[in-house]
């Protein structure tokens, strides 16, 4: 065998930053390394696992950053503005600071000059003067003994603000006179595909034709922990920050500027964490001015946002205007498409998927614009851009189909290549009773009217090497496995020992996982559902490395080659002699054994697929919606954990429906405020709500490899939704969310609506 | 100018009404219930009295507290919420209940006051006094579950967990009065709880399981996990 240097393979990978996910081409070695094997053939993985964690969260016992109480620890609390657009003129913090209890107030203008990161990107001097551009923008922040007093702290700050004109309609942002949310203007071109003159040639030679404008509305993550962290700073060289993120690696590189220490003096702590959903990355402004407090007290900072913060400084899944034109022939095939998407993140870009999303067309072509508004920035939000491309392409598609006269299954598998929709069509349509669905909307003698819809939707994930993973065996028995990654309820501290006790042939409870702590080994941010496949990789890696290291250790005491030495049942055994687990780890060395895994390219894959299926129920004298039941199916390569994979389908399935139906950020256009910012008027879905969800692992997906799928499922319910309340009442709703008065308003043109 | 500065400071107060703004207003009535109170908690009534005074100075009264069986004495101001004198007046302080939506909405600081689920966010810590509180810590311990905390692990009913501590003592509260609910009940009884990541169906399954012989499943076989 000749000596070579080992293969190279180029391969495709995720890049993800602040939730938003790329593909970029990175080289890797094409060595083999370790391998799944068959899906069905695994003992632990592939199974439904009970999570190792939840004991201690159904008794309250799991720690949460807001539970971090630390001796001598400042409760802190933020001022925001009160306008859309103004100029913060001087603030009065004396009366603040006489108040008992309160210990520190700083304002944002001297936190930016205070933090090596408020610089502005250029190297010039940060602004006198703080122009805040949504209303909830901090603009100071203070730290008292007690929340209470620092609530009172805040009423006592005196703002002189210079109000300026603001516009929070995406509308009226458009229009020339408008204010200037961004000095480069309200419009920003993101893209242009497509050639517009072949595809305006195209619809002449198209059957059927629908033009039609959808909206989709802001809605917020509503994370149940809100966003905030307990800064642990006492004036030394270290500090320790114990936060609610999604991404433990990025609190020390922000919190070592906002402190001016040492990245490598800096310790970030994520034991648990209440839900992100694509909002929580690093330090953000309210770790910046809790750093600057904390400088300030020389004691440690709770900085947490209220309820109200959350909603009007803490991100929102961006909404969408999208104006869409299709056109098929006489056979379903969607010869021609345009389509003008703007994306309403506020101030920030926003995301949208661009159109026709998954649907093949002859020929197509979009322009994208970020148009913006005085709200706040949105953030990343589970499958960011999806929803909103797949409700309104999904819309369209229904329009389509119904002009045409044709099943909108088949029509949607007529401009569908490749043949995994297919088959999760079927199946979906199989398990909710397509036959079922009206032929002709609105026919039901009854004012209670049910219909079905689908939709059908794509993401990316897949893992990229990020990933540091220990697992150490000690000589009584105790296998541990260690990297700094974070839980965000997803379950990646149950199928890691899940890997490692498969690995090594133990049980669930042999196995002590490590995690949430950046001393630990690195880990990338949970994003774009990359997590599983970075992490699970290392974590086999690791196990596997363990596993031949010990063997090896082994092989005199059982008298056998390294790769005879089996790991089942709680023993190692070879050529009929067998150790328990126990005695076998007292045979080794003192040190017991420490193993390194990194990520193989081998375990993980990209590319997932799901089809919804919706089943509503619409009273037309009242125009409430019911959704009665939701199929849902999705591939996932190797599913890790089948019981922590049906939950997730579940809530996301759950926040689809909230989005579909409910959920919606209301703003006061005259004033450029939230009218809605509490769980009192933002109606999130409740207990009444949930309708019969039957979550289904699309196991035909042979893939031998992990794939992510926390934010798949959320993608493809919202426009199934919308098509079921169609087939039910013939109400065609094209913005969301589908409530009662734009259903009545809706059918009374039709006269349905008795 | 004039104009918008006037705006400006009524909506701060407006979307900014502060506990004791608030106690303030309700000071009438608040007298009232203090007077029914008295007949039947007397240690309360005593602490009231106490609040009274404190509450125009900003000062503190210590109150005393049964938490899950336990004798605990807060030191708080008149308008501290139980929720807040738990999570961050007592020592060791009891977490279990968290501050989510601060308006008595979303569940997850419900506690269970004289055996009833009550939002610990909209009690004050005053009307706790002498009376009995028990919060999910004192249903179990990792260790030693209670049945509806075992389903709880069994039927996947918990992901971020930020919510679950409400829930689990909602649905405790719940079984205890009716110990074969319906679906339907059941979901009536989760009604005042949200959770975010979307675990209800499987609440509602660990609340079936809980509640005895096997109902009616909300979804298929793969519910039953395995506690390998």
């Amino acid at each position: 065998m000749a000596d070579t240097a080992p293969k190279k393979k180029k391969i495709k990978v995720p890049r993800v930053v602040n939730g938003i996910e790329t593909m970029v081409e990175i080289e890797v070695d094409d060595t083999g390394g370790p391998v799944w094997g068959p899906n069905d053939k695994h003992r632990l993985l592939n199974h439904p696992l009970t999570r190792v964690d939840a004991p201690a969260k159904v008794t309250g016992t799991a720690v949460y950053s807001y539970d971090v109480r630390l001796p001598g620890m400042l409760h802190g609390r933020i001022l925001r503005s009160p306008y859309a657009h103004a100029r913060v003129k001087h603030i009065d913090v004396s009366a603040a600071k006489r108040i008992a209890g309160v210990r520190a107030v700083v304002t944002v203008q001297q936190m930016r000059a205070q933090d090596r990161s408020g610089a502005p990107a250029s190297g010039g001097s940060p602004s006198s003067v703080q122009e805040v551009r949504y209303e909830g923008e901090p603009v100071a922040a203070v730290a008292a003994l007690s929340p209470e007093v620092a609530d009172d702290a805040i009423h006592a700050l005196r703002v002189d603000y210079e109000v300026l004109p603001h516009v929070v309609s995406p509308d009226k942002a458009l229009k020339p006179d408008a204010p200037k949310v961004l000095a480069e203007g309200n419009l920003e071109e993101k893209e242009k595909k497509g050639e517009q003159a072949k595809v305006q040639d195209a619809f002449k030679q198209c059957q059927a034709i629908v033009e039609a404008e959808y909206r989709t509305q802001t809605i917020h993550h509503s994370c149940l922990e809100t966003h905030g962290m307990v800064i642990d700073y006492r004036g030394k060289d270290s500090a320790t920050v114990y936060a609610s993120t999604q991404s433990t690696f990025s609190i020390p590189p922000d919190t070592a500027k906002a402190l001016d220490l040492k990245d490598s003096k800096i310790t970030s702590v994520v034991e648990h964490m209440g839900g992100g959903f694509g909002s929580k990355w690093g330090l953000g402004v309210e770790g910046k001015l809790a750093c600057q407090l904390s400088r300030q007290a020389k004691a440690p900072v709770k900085m947490m946002l209220t309820r109200h913060d959350e909603f009007v400084t803490a991100g929102n899944r961006s909404g969408s205007w999208q104006k869409l034109k299709g056109g098929v022939a006489k056979d379903g095939t969607l010869l021609a498409f345009e389509a003008r998407q703007y994306r309403l993140g506020g101030i920030g870009a926003g995301s949208q998927a661009g159109q026709p999303y998954i649907y093949n067309a002859v020929n197509s072509y979009r322009e994208v614009y970020s148009l913006h508004t005085n709200v706040d920035s949105s953030r990343a939000m589970r499958a960011p851009g999806h929803p909103q491309a797949s409700f309104a392409i999904e819309s369209l598609m229904d329009e389509l189909s119904y002009k045409l006269g044709m099943d909108p299954l088949e029509f949607r598998k007529k401009n569908l290549k490749e043949a995994v929709y297919h088959r999760q069509l079927d199946r979906g349509a199989k398990e909710i009773g397509w036959e079922r669905r009206n032929r002709v909307p609105g026919t039901e003698s009854s004012p209670l009217k049910r219909g079905i819809g689908c939709g059908v939707g794509t993401w990316g994930g897949g893992g990229r090497p990020q990933c540091k993973v220990t697992v150490a065996i000690a000589r009584d028995g105790a296998v541990d496995v260690s990297v700094g990654t974070q839980d965000l309820g997803t379950g990646t501290r149950t199928y890691m020992r899940a890997i490692v006790a498969e690995e090594l042939g133990l049980g669930m409870a042999d196995i002590r996982e490590h995690i949430g702590n950046s001393k630990l080994g690195a880990a990338n941010g949970s994003g774009g559902s990359t997590t599983a496949a970075s992490l699970s990789p290392a974590v086999k890696d690791a196990a596997v490395n363990a596993r031949l290291e010990m063997a090896s250790k082994l092989a005199n005491l059982l008298q056998a080659k390294p790769e005879e030495i089996a790991f089942s049942g709680g023993e190692v055994s070879a050529g009929g002699k067998s150790l328990r687990w126990k005695q076998a780890c007292a045979a080794l060395p003192s040190s017991g054994i420490s193993a390194h895994g990194e990520w193989k390219p081998g375990l993980s894959d990209n590319g997932v697929h799901g089809a919804s299926f919706a089943e509503v129920e619409v009273d037309v004298e009242t125009g409430h919606v019911r959704p009665i039941k939701i199929v849902q199916v999705q591939d996932v390569g190797l599913p890790l954990n089948r019981l922590a994979i049906e939950s997730q389908i579940n809530g996301a399935v759950i926040q689809a429906l909230g989005m579909a139906l409910w959920e919606g950020r209301v703003m006061d256009e005259r004033l450029g405020v939230m009218v809605n910012p509490s769980f009192n008027d933002y109606k999130l879905p409740g207990a009444l709500e949930i309708p019969e969800i039957v979550a289904l692992i699309d196991d035909a997906d042979s893939r031998q490899a992990v794939i992510g799928v926390g934010e798949p499922p959320v993608i493809p319910t919202v426009g199934a939704v919308a098509n079921a309340v169609f087939n039910a009442c013939g109400a065609r709703i094209r913005e969301l969310p589908i409530t009662p008065d734009k259903i009545l308003m809706s059918l009374q043109p039709l006269g349905r609506t008795t | 100018m004039a104009d918008d500065k006037h705006r400006g400071k009524l909506k701060a107060t407006l979307r900014n009404p502060s506990r004791r703004r608030f106690l303030q207003g309700v000071g009438a009535v608040g007298a009232g219930a203090a007077l029914v109170d008295k007949l039947a908690f007397p240690e309360q009534a005593e602490a009231q009295a106490a609040t009274a005074k404190a509450a125009a100075a900003g000062a503190k009264v210590r109150v005393p507290l049964n938490i899950n069986g336990q004798k605990r004495e807060a030191l708080v101001e008149a308008r501290t919420t139980l929720l807040c004198a738990l999570r961050d007046h007592l020592e060791p302080a009891v977490t279990g209940p968290k501050l989510v939506c601060d308006h008595g909405t979303c569940g997850a600081c419900t506690v269970m006051l004289e055996g009833k689920p009550v939002y610990s966010c909209l009690l004050l810590a005053v009307d706790a006094a002498g009376r009995a509180v028990t919060t999910v810590e004192g249903l179990g311990s990792p260790g030693k579950m209670s049945a509806l905390q075992q389903a709880f692990v069994e039927k996947d009913a918990t992901m971020c967990g930020f919510c679950t501590s409400g829930f689990v003592v909602s649905v405790s509260a719940y079984l205890s009065g009716n110990p074969k609910p319906t679906l339907d009940q059941l979901r009536e009884a989760c009604h005042g709880n949200f959770c975010r990541c979307g675990t209800y169906p499987k609440v509602f399954a660990a609340g079936m399981a809980a509640s005895g012989p096997p109902h009616a499943s909300l979804q298929g076989d793969e519910n039953a996990g395995k506690g390998i």
